[in-house]
């Protein structure tokens, strides 16, 4: 490349041809068919690849946040709790555990978890949340036995 | 101790809302008189015996706690830290991932004071929202700090000659959990929540 001009210099585009493409390659070495072998071809897929991997960081973040939920549910359904009314309790509590946290708890301290169940629900259950059928204990005692929570 | 009564106030507190809420309920409800009869609550209740009651079951589950940490059967704990903005669940031996920038270099032995939650195979302590400090002792170490591997952030816009093109590395750091300990017994009247499924509050 031998710039003789400014104007020739500024059309210049980088590297040689052959190097250029063999980046490209490079990250098309495992694709299949022509997407392979041949650079128009590779280039388009390589490209789509990249702006899909860019893309899909924040979306794993997002489906892991999704899946927590899911087994954070499901952990309750098991007591018969809904999550919104087990979160609830839990806030209410002062404790701070996040979806993560909860979601690992249920699944490999299932003890653990269903302590923390039984204080969300009883703190629903004195607080009055609309989602809880059983009477707090702590109510009867404080004769609020006719407070009528379901 | 100080707690105890303290909660047993606002629990009294409760009470008084309640019953004043649902007696406007039932003002507003359209349901048959008798039910809507605010029945005077029975007053006279001994709200120290309950709070005795409360406290002897506090210290029996408590003593229980210290009793088997004192005879060292309690076996591995587990606990649940906040590092970073985030919680992890660690037992000795763990190595965890903390990513972005972060001071500690390398050998550095750290503790990890904000524990939320610690834990055995027959008890588990709950702290609202951490656990009082000097309870339990996480001691860690770092062991390595690093670079994630290069990771490409390639924008494109179809027909719109957009194209861009950006590579990243954000620093990483791994941190190895030497023990957890819990180093003072437990104790009734500081802490709320040992083996909580026995507690109201």
């Amino acid at each position: 490349m031998v710039f003789i001009s400014i104007p020739l210099m500024v059309r210049a585009r980088g590297p040689d041809e052959f190097w250029r493409k063999r980046r490209i390659f490079k990250l098309a070495a495992h694709y299949r068919s022509r997407t392979r072998n041949v650079y128009s071809f590779a280039i388009r897929s390589v490209h789509r690849a990249l702006a899909y991997a860019t893309k899909g960081r924040k979306l794993k973040k997002l489906d892991m946040a999704q899946l927590w939920t899911t087994r954070v549910e499901a952990g309750c359904q098991q007591y018969g709790v809904a999550l919104d009314t087990f979160k609830e309790g839990l806030a209410r509590s002062d404790i701070l555990l996040n979806k993560k946290m909860l979601s690992d708890l249920a699944i490999w301290e299932p003890r653990s978890f269903e302590a923390l169940v039984n204080i969300s629900r009883e703190r629903a259950a004195v607080e009055g949340l609309p989602d809880i059928k059983r009477r707090s204990a702590f109510n009867q005692v404080y004769g609020l036995s006719n407070l009528k929570l379901d | 101790m100080s707690l105890l009564a303290q909660s047993v106030r606002q629990a009294l507190r409760h009470t008084a809302q309640r019953s004043t809420l649902s007696g406007a309920l039932r003002a507003l409800s359209l349901g048959p008189t008798l039910q809507q009869q605010n029945k005077p609550a029975p007053a006279t209740i001994d709200v120290s015996a309950i709070a005795k009651e409360h406290q002897r079951e506090c210290q029996t589950i408590c003593e229980r706690i210290n009793q088997q940490v004192a005879r060292a059967e309690q076996g591995r704990l587990f606990a649940v830290v906040h590092l970073c903005g985030k919680q992890f669940k660690i037992t000795p031996g763990d190595i965890i991932l903390v990513e972005g920038y972060w001071p500690p270099t390398i050998g550095d032995e750290i503790s990890l004071d904000k524990v939320l939650l610690a834990g055995a195979r027959d008890f588990t302590l709950i702290g609202r929202p951490i656990l009082e400090p000097g309870l339990v002792t996480v001691k860690a170490t770092i062991i390595e700090k690093t670079l994630t591997h290069t990771k490409t952030h390639f924008k494109k816009k179809r027909r719109k000659q957009y194209m861009r093109i950006n590579f990243q590395r954000s620093p990483n750091t791994m941190i190895r959990i030497n023990s957890i300990e819990l180093t003072r017994p437990v104790d009734g009247g500081g802490e709320p929540d040992a083996e909580p499924s026995k507690r109201l509050f």
